[in-house]
């Protein structure tokens, strides 16, 4: 062998790019590293393998290690340190996503292909797949981490298996590297099938109600695949080829008519997965009920790859401009208009429905449905601070939900109940959970100084300057309804009775712990500094040829006003710092009392009763706004399902021949309804 | 149960010390001038929680309200007594209603006010004769203000609101501070009514002191008598117990004393 393991290295660390200062950091690195592997006795095989990694293509490195993954856990997933296992895999998976240079660079195109019946199938990555894979394997490195100690062995002692959850997470990120990097229809599809049978998977590994909720997805999912199957199969029909580029010309070419059928049934399909209003009941419960380290990476990232799917075809090949020449007969409307309208629709009903909602885990995935709408309907205004708007928002939100989650995972571990009426008064046994939520609700509602601040303004600074009053009402009153529920969220967990059951609850386990502040330090540090995500955003509009966002450090430049979250900060933290030098200049003491040294009209409260109010919460707002909520949604999917079986019941019989006089109905009603 | 000599004698001063305190007189013009704006700006901005009992409540609707508008003074209802000026007391006080006036009276934040509405306040009133009744609000809490009247008219009521204001301005309405000073006297009077076993979640010993108000008067038989069966309130404390760091810790503990 020519090349010793410290060369090996210096390939490994030169192929990371890394930044100037940190060079004198990769030295120290590459000799310790260099002591390792000279002092272990590697094999030969091990070594050439290394070898062949490193040699790779980068996408090809990339989709190996993430296979890697997929096959190390299948084998060794039942093994106690499979849990650290998996959170190095996916680091490296990271570091091999960050070693392909896609975003700053050019597009790469993987080696790898398939060749099915004279098509083949091949996978390349750009700015959007790289950014939409650093968000992915970002989600499975904290979900990793997260599940990785205490929580597995609670999982575990609950007779669960913990090879079926770290399978179910690999073939989760491994689905959605291959989507992601899909270069042409087939890959696609096969990415999107992928995709939807992971997270099914990760959804039922629990059985009972989540089970339910996955099967649910299930049906919603195999309708969604079918509409993207028929898009599939028009764009094939017109332009003759499944090449992405093909299928530019193709959509370039095609009539009215043909691209609003393509619209209709790709924004079908991916709206499914994204849970856009009419599609969004399956959503919530298949989250919520997953076990509650895959919930993290379901709420995350997974319903993301519906907006993948519309940024590719809706916003990168048919485009914004086009939308708008799609007037929609007899209205005034374009299909522009109609999409930013379901965006806006898919805020405010599934925020207003977290309102009510008094299961946390429910609260925040009812949640997660209403923050997609944000997304796209900053992609739908089309201009360069809306979509930038958008985009940010996936990276803002994905960061946020994953510490809010995280958070009541780790009160569900403690306490065992996600319920908001039966817990309260946690803030001074889980302190530091008690932040992460904190930090996570001012950033999910959109307040500065965290990270959502940035990206929810945007999509409201281009609804304005974009001339489109009613859709920015419209977002600010799903705003008011995140800010109201999200207050629910902490005020019944961590504020008010401290319960006599939770006297001696203990702060969240270490290996929880750490991941949750290390996301909560990353929501605010991306609202203090924007200009880093800024940067990724900004390629990803570059790349799709949108128009670029102006962004600076502090946030964006901007003739018609700009954002500066470095100042704003600044002085939203003099402005405490001015009120605490006047409190406890003059000398303001604060004393703290007891829980039950309070006031309730005068009545000496004690322990066994309680006396916080989470139950009816907001019962006034309620009174004024309750008659609004009908369940027509519901009541659509019931009937649409009723609908179904009576459909599927009658198909039975026709195919079995075991109901003829079923059969002899039918036909006697087709031919009344042929001669009427 | 009936104490006939709780009646004061017309004519004679209500037990409660009012006036500066001795000790406190500044020489400084400008703390002078620095007390004056503060008492100024105490004496304009009032919150009361107006603790309905007895009928004397409802001449408060008229006079909160746009006819009489207390409001124009600076005063408005508070719905809780951690940020509450004034406790008003609206009428004839029961012996169970007592008990939570004054839990809700200890939980104020000082300075602190009282106003007793309606002669029942005073000196029992129609209820002088009633076994359930408290006579003289004063016995248990200093009072500032009584506004006698069966019931007090609306005129009446802002008429002792506005004797309170001019009472802060000139730094007169200290009737608070003798609560804590003589607070053996007040609890021994509470003690009478309720029995020996009688205690509030406040513990007002250790606020005379965080006021600087703890006087020879402040300890009697009457706080030994509780201090043999209080259960102190603590403040629940703010605990990081993160199990991992917990176990090193104890473990490094146990590797302390065997050796
Ligand atoms: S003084 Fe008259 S009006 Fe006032 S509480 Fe007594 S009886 Fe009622």
């Amino acid at each position: 062998m020519a090349t010793s393991p410290t060369t090996v290295m210096d390939q490994l660390l030169t192929g990371l790019h890394l930044p100037d200062g940190l060079d004198a950091f990769a030295g120290v690195i590459r000799e310790s590293l260099a002591q390792v592997t000279n002092s272990a006795s590697w094999t030969r095989y091990g070594r050439q393998s290394l070898e062949w990694l490193i040699g790779m293509n980068p996408v090809d490195r990339l989709f190996m290690l993430s296979a890697l993954t997929l096959l190390l856990m299948l084998l060794l997933g039942r093994l106690r340190s499979a849990g650290v296992l998996a959170v190095l895999l996916y680091g490296a998976q990271f570091a091999a996503l960050l070693s392909t240079d896609t975003l700053f660079g050019a597009p790469l195109a993987a080696e790898v292909r398939i060749t099915v019946a004279d098509q083949s199938l091949h996978w390349s990555y750009d700015a959007l797949s790289w950014f939409f894979a650093m968000l992915t394997i970002g989600a499975g490195f904290v979900t990793a981490w997260y599940a990785a100690g205490s929580w597995m062995r609670r999982y575990r002692e609950a007779g669960r298996s913990a090879r079926a959850f770290h399978v179910a997470l690999a073939l989760n990120c491994f689905g959605m590297l291959l989507l992601i990097g899909s270069a042409d229809l087939l890959s696609l599809f096969l990415g999107w099938e992928l995709v939807s049978w992971a997270s099914f998977l990760l959804m039922a590994l629990v059985g009972g109600l989540g089970a339910q909720a996955a099967l649910k997805y299930l049906a919603y999912a195999i309708s969604g695949a079918m509409l993207i199957l028929g898009a599939i199969a028009l764009l094939y029909s017109v332009g003759g080829s499944f090449e992405y580029d093909a299928v530019v010309a193709a959509i370039r070419g095609m009539t009215d008519a043909q691209v609003w059928t393509l619209l209709l049934l790709l924004g079908g399909g991916f709206a499914v997965k994204l849970a856009l209003l009419p599609f969004h009941l399956w959503q919530a419960a298949a989250y919520a009920e997953a076990p509650g380290a895959g919930s993290v990476f379901l709420g995350a990232i997974s319903a993301r790859m519906g907006l993948f799917g519309i940024i590719v075809f809706i916003v990168g090949m048919i485009g914004v401009s086009r939308l708008m020449t799609l007037e929609i007969p007899y209205t005034f409307m374009s299909s522009r208009e109609l999409i930013a309208w379901i965006a806006a629709l898919t805020i405010i009903v599934p925020t207003y429905t977290a309102l009510q909602q008094h299961d946390a885990r429910y609260l925040l995935a009812w949640h997660g449905i209403g923050q997609g709408g944000y997304m796209l309907l900053g992609l739908m205004v089309g201009d360069a601070v809306g979509s930038a708007g958008g985009l940010l928002h996936c990276f803002n939100y994905a960061i946020t939900q994953a510490a809010l989650l995280m958070a009541v995972f780790a009160v569900v571990h403690r306490t065992g109940t996600a319920d908001l009426n039966q817990l309260g008064g946690l803030v001074t046994r889980m302190p530091l959970t008690f932040l992460v939520l904190l930090f996570g609700i001012i950033s999910l509602a959109g307040l500065p100084p965290m990270a959502g601040f940035v990206s929810k303004w945007m999509v409201y600074r281009s609804l304005i300057t974009e001339g489109m009053p009613l859709l920015f009402v419209t977002a600010v009153v799903g705003t008011l309804g995140t800010i109201l529920s999200v207050y629910k969220l902490i005020h019944n967990i961590f504020l008010g009775q401290l319960r006599v059951e939770h006297q001696e609850v203990a702060e969240a386990p270490l290996s929880m712990l750490i991941p949750m502040l290390g996301l909560s330090a990353l929501i605010f540090l991306a609202g203090f500094i924007p200009g880093p995500a800024l940067s990724w955003v900004a390629q990803v509009q570059g790349q799709l040829g949108l128009p670029v966002v102006p962004w600076v450090l502090g946030g964006i430049v901007d003739p018609r006003g700009g954002l500066d979250m470095i100042w704003l900060v600044g002085i939203l933290m003099a402005g405490f710092g001015v009120g605490a030098l006047v409190f406890y200049g003059f000398g303001g003491r604060s004393r703290r009392v007891h829980q039950l040294d309070n006031y309730a009209g005068g009545h000496f409260l004690t322990a066994d009763v309680h006396y916080q109010y989470s139950d009816n919460f907001y019962a006034g707002l309620m009174h004024l706004i309750g008659p609004w909520y009908r369940g027509a949604f519901r009541w659509l999917e019931r009937s649409l399902a009723a609908t179904l079986d009576l459909v599927s019941f009658g198909a039975e019989g026709l195919y079995r021949l075991a109901q003829p006089t079923l059969l002899m109905l039918a036909a006697a009603v087709a031919m009344l309804a042929w001669v009427l | 149960m009936t104490h006939i000599d709780q009646v004061p004698t017309p004519g004679a001063p209500l037990p409660v010390e009012i006036g500066v305190t001795p000790g406190a007189k500044r020489t400084n013009p400008f703390a002078q001038v620095f007390d004056e704006l503060v008492r100024f700006a105490q004496s304009r901005s009032l919150f009361m929680l107006h603790y309905c009992t007895g009928c004397g409540a409802v001449e408060l609707p008229p006079a909160m309200t746009a006819r009489f508008d207390m409001e124009r003074l600076g005063i408005q209802p508070m719905v809780s007594p951690r940020q509450a000026d004034i406790l008003l007391i609206t009428g004839y006080v029961s012996v169970k209603t007592l008990k939570r006036v004054i839990l809700t009276y200890e939980q104020m934040n000082s300075p602190k006010y009282v106003i007793g509405i309606c002669s029942c306040t005073v000196n029992g009133g129609m209820y002088w004769q009633s076994y359930a009744t408290a006579k003289k609000l004063n016995d248990y809490m200093p009072v500032d203000i009584y506004i006698a009247g069966c019931m007090p008219r609306p005129e009446a009521v802002i008429e002792g609101l506005r004797g309170l204001i001019e009472n802060i301005r000139n730094g007169r309405a200290d009737a608070w501070k003798d609560y804590y000073r003589r607070y053996d006297h007040y609890l021994g009077n509470q003690q009478r009514l309720f029995g020996a076993d009688w205690q509030t979640p406040t513990d007002v010993i250790a606020e005379a002191r965080h006021y600087d108000l703890f006087g020879p008067a402040t300890l009697g038989a009457h706080t030994a008598l509780l201090e043999q069966h209080q259960r102190p309130l603590e403040a629940l404390a703010m605990r990081i117990e993160i199990p991992e760091l917990m176990r090193r810790r104890s473990r490094a503990d146990q590797g302390g004393t065997a050796q």
